[in-house]
């Protein structure tokens, strides 16, 4: 072996440094997917072409998701609070609230696609709008299930101001996820 | 003694398989990371040498029936080597050796093992894939559809699982290591692996990003544009071409530096430098933003400044990474004596081969030679990853005994090392005289899809085939070496 340090390892937050890294790869994933819809939308648009049918994409339901995802940062933020201080039933009462907002999220997003009668294969638009929508909804929803964990173990008494890393590195993780929203809200139910 | 205890000391020790499907131990999960990866390496390079079997005769298909399935062959090695083989051999490395490098153990090693499987059973699904007349879509869009989508469903578990264990190694590196260990005091291996790993988090997910796209698309219904059959693999090329195949260069540089360090008994001076070149060879390397399907008319993205400007800064950069080798290698003569460690020569062979390789990479890209989508890229491509796979070869060799225990073959490993880098050379050279004199990169089955005016060609063509000849000759030698390693160090461990 080249040269080796032998003295013992300390282990800073290690929970919260892999969770920024996979958050940062989740947040590449949504990078690409947003680089090519906007590429592809700024082409499109540059031609001439009509990029959504005319009235397809509302703001009121983007706008709903948008706050529901903004009220579950803050939630989420009360979470991490409430375990730095040892506090268990603000912990609980904030983790599962941030639950149902991804819940509610999801609930909505789903409702208002089985509304519009933009079918998948209408136009490339369409198919793109579809996979960064359906992505961002498998990642609240491994959100919500992260959360239930941490609930589960909130119940247990696990989640104290020792193990705080677990509740930091969720908490990461939905920030992202709000993150995502935010330009999913802006650069296709604004500016369509 | 409770039951449990008596029962579990009564149990027969587990075969290699249940270890090897059970474990978490960073050793094992090595193994198969490695022994995969370069299983993956050695079917890459067979499918590439029946392409160049193909290209022997381009007025007839001799070895294929049709140009799709020399495309899927073509294609199929390029996604064997780089995703199925090379980058998971790294992985293999960075499980086990980067940890111990750190002082300290790989961090959630469960995640690794989940990562590991994950990978395994992705290259399953895509070599299927491939195997079902699916792959990444063909020219003429004749392959079928189910299996294409088999195969971009087993390359998203092959990323998926790459992610995970990069995460893993990543943590292990910045949060896992010894008390008082900074990053500048980490082995090359470590520090270019984090470098590498960095890069592939950001160049993976995009990849993972673009095979949804076209997964969604093909699924159910006729494609609207991007699960096309014809279209699939123009979006995912990027990852197989100049400049995101230098990042698996990047840890082999970094190999190659503490193999010969070690070797010569000496450690590098202007280490600082070293560190910044390696870095920002890992950040040159970023390619997820040439993606010629997505170019605007008019504005190829590899014409652009910013393709342009990457391939030339890599050259000096890599050239300052050959000079603190040869600063090295000029200090520490004294101490190789008449024969050099077998991994060590291997090592210098790859670090040569990625300066070649990075100034093939510049030459491609000035604009009036016209030799973007000709057999130069080809070349470049085989410098490159030839130059990482002997680099990986050189890390499992130099490591091995900590891996696998007792029972180096350093005899026979130099051999194969030596057959690879000329096949390496052969290949490479040959396909940049046939790129300048205008072959195609894919060159089809036709003269007229191959793109040269019959100018001579097809004798390179041959040397050329010759050397994916001496390629795989070295790979099956390797192999060999590497198995035998294996059994007598069981042997010796039993």
């Amino acid at each position: 072996m080249a040269a080796t340090v032998p003295t013992a390892p300390t282990r800073p937050r290690t929970l919260v440094v892999a969770s920024a890294f996979g958050t940062g790869t989740v947040l590449m994933y949504f990078g690409g997917l947003f680089a090519l819809y906007f590429s592809v939308r700024a082409d499109a648009l540059a031609w001439g072409s009509q990029w959504y049918p005319e009235g397809a994409i509302q703001l009121v339901p983007g706008g709903m998701n948008m706050a529901t995802m903004a009220m579950s940062a803050i939630t989420m933020a009360w979470a991490v609070q409430a375990v730095l201080n040892d506090d268990r039933v603000h912990a609980m009462i904030a983790m599962a609230l941030t639950a149902v907002l991804g819940i509610a999220m999801v609930n909505q997003t789903v409702f208002y696609f089985m509304d519009i009668g933009l079918p998948i294969d209408a136009s490339e638009a369409a198919t793109m709008l579809y996979v960064i929508v359906g992505s961002h909804l498998v990642m609240v929803a491994v959100g919500v299930l992260w959360l239930g964990l941490l609930l589960l173990r909130t119940l247990g008494g696990q989640d104290t101001n020792r193990h705080r890393d677990l509740v930091s590195a969720a908490a990461l993780y939905w920030y992202a996820a709000v993150a995502v929203y935010s330009v999913i809200w802006v650069g296709i139910y604004i500016a369509k | 003694m409770t039951t449990t205890d008596t029962a579990a000391a009564s149990d027969p020790s587990p075969t290699a398989l249940e270890e090897a499907v059970t474990s978490t131990d960073p050793n094992t999960l090595s193994r198969v990371w490695g022994f995969g990866g370069m299983t993956s390496v050695l079917l890459g390079a067979i499918a590439g040498l029946l392409v160049g079997f193909e290209r022997l005769d381009l007025a007839s298909a001799d070895v294929f029936s049709s140009a799709d399935e020399v495309f899927q062959f073509w294609s199929a090695h390029r996604v064997a080597l780089v995703l199925l083989g090379v980058l998971p051999a790294l992985m293999g490395l960075a499980t086990t050796v980067v940890p111990r490098q750190c002082g300290g153990s790989l961090l959630f090693p469960r995640a690794a093992a989940l990562a590991c499987w994950t990978w395994l059973i992705g290259a399953g699904m895509t070599i299927a894939g491939f195997l079902a007349d699916g792959g990444l879509g063909t020219p003429g869009g004749a392959g079928q559809r189910q299996a294409t989508a088999l195969t971009l469903m087993g390359l998203l578990l092959v990323i998926g699982g790459l992610l995970l264990a990069s995460v893993c190694v990543m943590t292990t590196i910045v949060s896992g290591r010894a008390a008082g260990t900074g990053l500048r005091d980490l082995p090359f291996t470590a520090w270019t692996t984090l470098v590498a790993a960095t890069v592939w988090t950001g160049m993976l997910p995009v990849l993972a990003a673009n095979a949804v796209l076209a997964y969604v698309d093909l699924r159910g219904r006729p494609a609207i544009r991007y699960g096309a059959e014809d279209a699939i693999w123009e979006q995912l090329s990027w990852m197989f071409t100049h400049p995101a195949i230098y990042v698996l260069a990047l840890p082999a540089l970094g190999i190659a530096l503490d193999v010969l360090a070690r070797a010569t008994g000496v450690t590098q001076s202007n280490r600082d430098v070293l560190l910044v070149a390696t870095a920002a060879f890992g950040f040159l390397s970023f390619g997820a933003f040439a993606q010629t399907f997505f170019d605007t008319p008019g504005t190829p993205i590899r014409e652009e400044a910013l393709s342009v400007v990457a391939a030339f800064a890599i050259v000096p950069v890599a050239l300052a990474i050959l000079g603190g080798v040869a600063d090295t290698l000029r200090r520490g003569a004294s101490n190789l004596g008449s024969k050099p460690p077998a991994d060590a020569v291997v090592a210098l062979l790859a670090v040569l081969l990625v300066v070649v390789g990075t100034v093939v990479g510049a030459v491609h890209v000035i604009a009036p030679l016209e030799l973007l989508g000709t057999a130069v890229e080809g070349a470049n491509f085989t410098l490159v990853v030839g130059a990482a796979v002997l680099g990986v070869g050189a890390g499992f060799h130099h490591w091995g005994d900590d891996i696998v225990g007792p029972g180096a073959r350093p005899g026979l490993f130099l051999l194969g090392g030596l057959a690879l880098a000329l096949g390496v050379v052969l290949s490479g050279v040959t396909d940049l005289i046939s790129g300048l004199l205008d072959q195609n990169d894919f060159t089809g089955v036709t003269l007229a899809a191959a793109g040269h005016p019959e100018s001579g060609v097809d004798a390179l063509n041959l040397v050329s085939m010759v050397g994916s000849l001496a390629a795989v000759a070295g790979l099956v030698v390797w192999m060999i070496a590497g198995t035998l390693h294996m059994v007598t160090a069981r042997k010796d461990a039993a």
